[in-house]
């Protein structure tokens, strides 16, 4: 190992500044955020503090009043869309499978858009990102309205990935699944962070994920980002980060973690 | 691709794209570069036959700086037919190991008919779905007749409110598009008929054409498609709504039944404005009957008035408006059932209100045809 190889590698997202307004109401107040290739990191924070709104940001969806955001040290805004294609995957909160597609051509669609692959092949593909996501063969010919919440994440997944990005935003990947969903749905994050490298950001405030599968937390809190590991901010005096790791239901949350980490 | 003997190929490639290379020859090759989506045609192309040459090759991966799942199930696919991969790097492996690891399935085939069975099958489902449409049609017909009667024998029941709300919406909002397009027919009408009846001189005759037709059937029949248009629609869409959102199961759990807060309302509302709207339409089409008159007849206004009595009847009035209140009830009725009848998903509220839409134009027309046939062997 020579001493770059240990350096801190180059971020694969980096926002600048971010600032965003509704009105007179400021939302996100000069946001800075740098993410590792490789890592998972968790955007946590209260219902309305502009969680979904920061992720917008994020995947250039939305235009931020000032800052800017790079992906791959390119400005997310001028990114093609091809070259923003292979390097992002979004899983939406309601999934937002194409309705009047079946599951296999929602995977394949980004396919047929982007590469030259023959039909058979893209097929192919799409069977084996149904069975990455942990979806059974017959799944491929549904359509999205026959599909159960949990199946509908997954399947989303399976889009998201579609194109082998190397970024993955999740938003709320959990919410509205059964606990044991919620836990598959982890455990998937997880074994497509180590086996393809792909790296992750999760929007959520299921406590659960962020301290089983999140190597470091972003809490959206008064229009700033407070970022740091699960321990850090465990120690944090700030009332909402506090009451936030350390309320009732953190408590459960905190014991799966240290089942899943072996102490 | 037999003539791999070359020691070292590169494959076609713009220089910003992804490479792959692929050296080596006979059963020994090496690959180095990217194995990713962008480069798997290239792979596919160049290690195809190959792959096919028997056992005892090998693949030296260990050049290979990117890899991804599709690059990993090639790889795995070539591992299956027997190819022997070396050098396979700590951090591939894992995805090796995952790829590998999938059950993989082919897309089970859609069972698929021939195509003169799927007219048949087409055929018999449309009419299993007219009956299955025409018994749920009726059976709601009378449950609102019941609702409605019942709400009116006990008015506390009523709900005044909601009732004068629609009003409001299917009637007052409704007024300028009526008023617009009765004159414009009445205009349609009374241009054919001059240019009709000019060769027998009977052009005169074109003000009786236009005040019947517009008084007898055009008033009213404009009036309700543009009311089965606007508001039946709005009505399938309004509940449609509520009923993805369970906002009428939370009513029914209350106690309160959808179709006397729901359905009777509308219905009241409607039976109440149609036959107004349509007597607006009908004065439109006189105003616009006269303008005719006056354009092209050199009628005067008080001409055109005094000579209005002579050729239409309070008879042909009262044809007219007769209708309404039966188009407008069953206007009410499709678009609420349809509404109720919306499942859960937003697209399945589009699909109702399309479907509301058409049945209503469909059942108004059928009624008219009807009621044309009636009226004439009545001798009204």
């Amino acid at each position: 190992m020579n001493v770059r190889a240990k350096a801190q590698p180059e971020p694969l997202v980096s926002a600048r500044g971010i600032v965003n307004r509704f009105g007179q109401q400021v939302v996100h107040d000069r946001i800075d955020l740098d993410i590792l290739p490789g890592e998972i990191i968790g955007i946590a924070g209260g219902s309305g503090a502009g969680k979904s709104m920061l992720l917008k940001t994020l995947t250039g969806l939305h235009r931020p009043d000032a800052g800017e955001v790079l992906l791959d040290g390119k400005s997310v805004l001028s990114l093609g869309a091809a070259e923003k294609a292979a390097l992002i995957g979004v899983l939406f909160q309601q999934g937002a499978l194409f309705s009047s597609l079946s599951v296999a051509q929602n995977i394949t669609l980004p396919m047929r858009e982007h590469t030259k692959l023959p039909a058979k092949e893209q097929e192919q593909l799409a069977m084996m990102k149904l069975a990455l996501a942990g979806l059974p063969a017959a799944t491929g010919n549904k359509f999205p309205s026959a599909l159960s919440g949990g199946m509908v994440k997954r399947a989303a997944f399976a889009r998201a990935l579609a194109l082998d990005p190397r970024i993955l935003f999740l938003d709320e990947p959990t919410s509205d699944l059964d606990p044991i969903s919620a836990s598959g749905i982890d455990a998937l994050i997880k074994q497509l962070n180590g086996s393809l490298g792909v790296t992750v950001v999760i929007v959520t405030h299921d406590l659960t994920t962020l301290f089983s599968i999140c190597g470091r937390i972003a809490v959206l809190v008064d229009r700033k980002l407070t970022i740091g590991t699960v321990d850090q901010l465990m120690k944090s005096d700030h009332p909402w980060i506090h009451e936030f790791f350390h309320g009732p239901r953190a408590l459960g949350a905190m014991q799966a973690r240290k089942k899943n980490h072996g102490n | 691709m037999t003539d791999l003997s070359a020691n070292e190929q590169e494959l076609p490639a713009n220089s910003s794209r992804p490479k792959l290379v692929v050296s080596g020859a006979g059963d020994h090759l090496a690959l180095a570069g990217a194995l990713e989506i962008a480069t798997l045609a290239d792979a596919r192309n160049s290690l195809k036959s190959w792959s096919k040459r028997g056992p005892s090759r090998s693949l030296d991966v260990a050049e290979l700086d990117q890899l991804d799942t599709p690059g990993a199930l090639f790889l795995c696919a070539l591992r299956a037919l027997g190819v022997e991969l070396t050098g396979v790097r700590a951090g591939h492996q894992s995805l090796l190991d995952l790829i590998c690891g999938l059950d993989l399935k082919p897309l089970p085939k859609a069972e698929s008919a021939p195509r003169w069975r799927h007219f048949v099958i087409q055929l018999g489902k449309g009419c299993h779905d007219a009956r299955h449409d025409l018994v749920e049609i009726i059976t709601f017909v009378g449950r609102t007749a019941s609702g409605t009667i019942s709400a009116l024998i006990h008015p506390d029941c009523l709900r005044p409110a909601a009732i004068s709300r629609h009003i409001a919406e299917t009637g007052i909002q409704a007024l300028p598009i009526i008023g617009v397009m009765a004159v414009m027919i009445a205009i349609v009408i009374g241009y054919q008929g001059v240019a009709q009846l000019h060769p027998y001189g009977g052009e005169d005759l074109t003000i009786n054409l236009v005040a019947v037709s517009v008084l007898r059937e055009m008033g009213v029949l404009i009036t309700a498609i543009l009311v089965a248009g606007r508001s039946g629609s709005a009505f399938t869409a309004e509940i449609g709504v509520m009923q993805t959102r369970e906002e009428i199961d939370a009513l029914k759990v209350m106690g309160i039944a959808p179709m006397q807060v729901l359905v009777v309302p509308r219905l009241i509302a409607l039976v109440i404005t149609l036959p107004l709207l349509a007597l607006f339409a009908d004065v439109m089409g006189l105003i616009g009957g006269g303008a005719i008159s006056l354009l092209l007849l050199d009628v005067s206004p008080t001409q055109y008035l005094t000579r209005l009595p002579h050729v239409a009847s309070g008879g042909d009035l009262f044809v007219g408006l007769f209708k309404a209140p039966i188009f407008a009830f069953f206007i009410a009725v499709i678009g609420c059932m349809h509404g109720l009848r919306v499942s859960g998903s937003a697209e399945s509220v589009g699909r109702e209100t399309t479907q509301a839409v058409v049945k209503s134009i469909f059942v108004v027309l059928a009624l008219d045809a009807l009621f044309s046939v009636l009226f004439e062997r009545l001798g009204i």
